[in-house]
């Protein structure tokens, strides 16, 4: 029996009222020929304690990354967040609001996405930042669309962006779906051996639209080449940089550097990993792009008595007022999971944010040193600052050593060779400010363990 | 709101800046932080300018915030378009439990197979919901899955050679993402007018359908809450010239176990499942927009979905029945919309909601239709008892509505000079969240109400009562309101021209 309809028994006397007889009638539009004849062929429905009961089961299935050891990454990172925000995300007023198109009662969630902004913008060095896009690869792909509907006109390389060539195939595949409608063409710019952007490849993007490298890389390196970009590509191209946010308590703000947007995965701030959603994208931009960016903004305003108040502003360019001229289709974004990242943040401050990001290099630097240590494992790019996480090579395949790896209890980091076809032996290894020294000492002797062993039988 | 008032020095985020203690303490690093080396080009030369807040000053700031907003725990919330129904709550503590919440999307399918269990139940169940063949879980959000679908539609024409479709077709009346979609996808837009009564133009259509169309999006119940019974002829007229017809799910709540779109002859569909299926919308996200499609497109659809097979060796000691789950690439696949496997939190949320139903999912959408039925007959009742009946009439005449339904204010705005908004913002001095106003565009002084079906006739005949009461206000009262909420009518011209984005520091 379903428990969430209040009306169950009234619908005789509702009918009645009406001068209905059956729900039948209130059907009645639909054609003979579109009912649908047979009862829905689904199982019966169930009690609350029955669901949780099955939702236990089924989720407890699962392997949580807390039951094991985890040095998995690659763009989803294990964090901490703080109790109160759980506690405080459950308040029905914030967790049961739509958009605030209604602003004289929707005041707190508006104020606090205009709080959201500025504690993006500050941490980023942009002036600009929208209340959240989907997550880190929709956010870099409106980034591109939005870089072209600035700069195509001038540009000698119109409809053009280049892309550094270690972004993931994923967040590549997601980059050429928004972007092939605009009939833009994604050109790849090349990386050193050292796992560095080749800077030289950087030249050959001047005159077009954009160029979106990321900081940390995907392999983890802090690049200090990044900084001299914007001075080539010059002010017609915009540099487009992603980051992992939390690496900012320590690394250079891009905005700083040039950068003109800014996207990345906010989900270390105030959001569990959670299967990669929801979490959420952040979008900052300087102001060339305020206008053609993507996604809702928040502007402090006045009310009829000129007290400070709060309102969406900036919507001309939404697909509710613009249709197909919109900057972007996005109306539902992650608001609820900018919030708790807004959360979050709060709860930092400027010196806890030093301090996790220090968490977080402290951790990788020590876990590259214990890797390095084993005779059969190399750290090729050894001699760069790394954030999150870094290569190690592998005598035989990272495949076989994450199965070795996941018996033991380990969950080993993530194969390169399911990004780039050429890298079978390299496995992407991530510590965040989660991971505890005895857990680095316990891989470092189980991929000792596997590197003295004979191929593992499948 | 009295103790509003109290927010004082509770307001302002930026003006906390106490200490330099942490909000929360942390351990320490695992090494000593002169361990680390930057290249001195990339050291941060300043902290962000963040507040400094303990954790009780938090607390009290976000909940002072929270006091300052509505939601369906607040009050009645008929806004129409947005299925505003109640969150149960032990969807909340399912989506904390560790095996949703800790769990990394490229973890390998053993890892996984309680959450693949999960995918693959709700694919079946939207599948057999909505006539569709094969769905999708990975759009995470209404417009998403629009554009995921007409990419898979772009996709299928050009394996075909059929380039030369270049159009997608809307109504006037469809929502403002349908075109927008179909725009990013690199479609031109043609939009079709609507007839008098707010339905389709079956003629209008047949003049623009030729073979330069891909596509024809579309939403039944439409936007003004009416069965499109044309449906079916508008689908054979499409199909004719070798197009495809879209449904636009939004309005997905007034149908289930009635009809479904693949009974009216569509192709592909999204569904909203933070509307229909409750994932609680946050003040604007987030969502979850899978797709379903025939199975002329299923090769198309983004990947991975989730398939399933017999179990093979040792794979029983980590299965959660008798069969494996396991990742999908369809073979003409797309590719990626968002980089993950949607939002998996919100699947967990929607697929417990939706265990709470099953087969009885036909019993809610008869609720919300009864419902907003019934909302619609107390409205003109309470309104005639009050004498205020002139004051409104129908937005499109109908016997039946069905999960909402449309006002036109333009009788009082004529008579009176109050308009759709102003009665809003009576309302909303009344405890309640306004109606969705001027949408659709296509009625005038537009009042637009989705009850949904977690209303009680209480709740209905009290809410009906006080509309009238608004009705009878005067007009200079009206213009004033509202005046009992934490600010009062909010200057969006000001905050358009005098951008204020940010905390403005030490510049202001």
């Amino acid at each position: 029996m379903v428990d969430q309809l209040p009306n169950r028994g009234l619908e005789t006397e509702m009918l009645e009222e009406m001068g209905f007889s059956s729900i039948d009638d209130l059907f009645s539009d639909l054609p003979e020929h579109v009912r649908m004849s047979e009862p829905l062929p689904l199982p019966p429905p169930q009690s609350e304690e029955e669901i949780i009961a099955d939702a236990r089961r089924l989720l407890g299935a699962n392997l949580a990354m807390g039951e094991a050891v985890s040095f998995l990454g690659a763009g989803i990172y294990r964090n901490y967040v703080p109790a109160s925000v759980f506690q405080l995300i459950t308040r029905g007023e914030f967790l049961t609001s739509y958009t605030p198109y209604q602003p004289e009662v929707s005041q707190g969630m508006l104020q606090a996405m205009w709080e959201f902004q500025t504690l993006i913008s500050e941490l980023v060095g942009l002036p600009i930042a929208n209340l959240s896009l989907y997550d880190g690869s929709t956010a870099a792909a409106e980034a591109l669309t939005c870089a072209v509907r600035v700069h195509t006109r001038k540009a000698s390389q119109s409809n053009t962006v280049y892309i550094s060539e270690l972004v993931p195939p994923d967040r590549m595949s997601v980059m050429h779906n928004y972007c092939q409608g605009a009939g833009i063409t994604l050109k790849v710019l090349k990386h050193n051996a050292d796992g560095t952007l080749d800077i030289d490849s950087v030249h050959s993007a001047a005159g077009s639209c954009g160029v979106y490298v990321e900081q940390p890389n995907p392999l983890g390196i802090l690049d200090g080449g990044l900084t001299q970009i914007k001075e080539i590509i010059g002010k017609n191209t915009a540099l487009i940089v992603g980051v992992q946010p939390v690496s900012l308590g320590l690394v250079e703000a891009p905005g700083n550097y040039g950068a003109d947007i800014i996207v990345g995965e906010g989900q270390p701030f105030g959001s569990p990993p959670t299967g990669g959603g929801p979490i959420y994208g952040i979008f900052a931009c300087s102001k060339p792009y305020l206008r053609l960016m993507p996604g809702r903004i928040v502007g402090r305003s006045i009310d009829v008595d000129g007290k400070e108040a709060y309102c969406l502003t900036l919507s001309t360019r939404e697909q509710h007022i613009r249709r197909h001229r919109a900057t972007s289709n996005i109306c539902t974004n992650e608001t609820l999971i900018a919030l708790m990242g807004a959360m979050h943040m709060s709860l930092l401050g400027p010196e806890g944010l030093e301090h996790l990001a220090y968490r977080n290099m402290t951790a990788c630097v020590l876990a590259k040193q214990k890797l390095s240590e084993i005779n059969e494992i190399s750290v090729p790019h050894i001699s760069s600052a790394h954030f999150n996480e870094f290569v190690i090579e592998l005598p035989r395949s990272a495949a076989d050593c994450l199965k070795y790896l996941d018996s033991v209890g380990i969950i080993g980091g993530f194969d390169l060779n399911r990004w780039y076809d050429d890298r079978t032996n390299w496995l992407l290894v991530s510590v965040t400010d989660q991971t505890k020294a005895a857990e680095i000492d316990l891989l470092a002797a189980q991929l000792a363990e596997w590197c003295s062993m004979k191929e593992v039988v499948a | 709101m009295v103790f509003d008032e109290g927010g004082g020095c509770l307001s302002r985020l930026f003006d906390f800046a106490g200490g330099t203690g942490m909000g929360y303490s942390q351990p320490e690093p695992l090494l000593s932080k002169d361990k680390v080396a930057l290249p001195s080009n990339l050291m941060r030369k300043a902290l962000p300018r963040w507040p400094r807040l303990s954790e009780p000053e938090m607390v009290r700031h976000y909940t002072w915030l929270s006091r300052r907003n509505f939601g369906i725990d607040t009050g009645f919330y008929p806004l129409g378009s947005c299925t505003m129904k109640h969150n149960p709550r032990v969807n909340e503590v399912i989506a904390q439990l560790p095996g949703i919440a800790d769990i990394h999307p490229h973890q390998p399918e053993h890892h996984l197979q309680g959450l693949l269990s999960i995918y693959h139940e709700m694919q079946h169940m939207l599948a057999i919901c909505s006539g569709m063949d094969d769905v999708t879980l990975q759009p995470v959000a209404g417009a998403q899955g629009e554009f995921t679908a007409v990419r898979c539609v772009q996709e299928y024409f050009r394996k075909r050679g059929e380039t030369q479709r270049t159009k997608v077709i809307v109504p006037d009346s469809a929502h403002g993402t349908n075109p927008a979609s179909a725009a990013m996808a690199g479609y031109d837009i043609v939009e079709i007018p609507s007839l008098e009564n707010g339905r389709i133009d079956l003629e209008a259509l047949k003049a623009v359908v030729d073979d330069t169309v891909a596509l024809m999006m579309i939403t039944n119940p439409n936007t003004l809450g009416l069965f499109e019974t044309d449906v079916p002829e508008a689908s054979e007229i499409v199909h004719a010239a070798g197009g495809q017809m879209y449904y636009d799910g939004a309005n997905f709540n007034a149908i289930l176990g009635r009809t479904s779109p693949g009974l009216m002859g569509f192709d592909a569909v999204h569904f909203n499942l933070h509307k229909t299926f409750s994932q609680p919308h946050g003040g604007g996200g987030p969502g979850s927009g899978p797709i379903g499609v025939k199975s002329h497109l299923a090769e198309f659809l983004p990947s991975p979905v989730v398939k399933k097979r017999p179990i093979v060796g040792d794979e029983a000691k980590f299965a959660v029945d008798d069969m494996w789950y396991t990742w999908y690439e369809p073979e003409h696949t797309i590719g990626k919309v968002q980089q993950w496997h949607g939002n998996a939190g919100a699947i967990i949320r929607c697929w417990a909601y939706y265990r709470r139903y099953g087969y009885g999912l036909k019993d809610m959408s008869e609720h919300a239709v009864l419902n907003a039925n019934y909302l619609r007959h107390a409205l003109h009742r309470e309104a005639k008892k009050a004498d205020v009946s002139h004051m409104f009439v129908d937005g499109a005449e109908a016997e039946v509505a069905k999960h909402e339904f449309t006002i036109s204010l333009q009788p009082a705005k004529e008579a009176v000079g109050v308009s759709a908004m102003d009665v809003a913002k009576g309302l909303l001095d009344l405890g309640y969240m306004a109606p969705t106003v001027y949408f659709p565009l296509v009625v005038p002084e537009c009042m637009m109400f989705e009850p949904t079906e977690t209303e009680s006739r209480d709740t209905l005949d009290t809410f009906a009562k006080d509309f009238a009461q608004v009705l009878k206000v005067d007009a200079q009262t009206l213009h004033e309101a509202p005046i009992t909420t934490p600010v009062r009518r909010v200057d969006e011209v000001y905050a358009a021209r005098n951008l204020c984005l940010k905390h403005p520091f030490d510049e202001e």
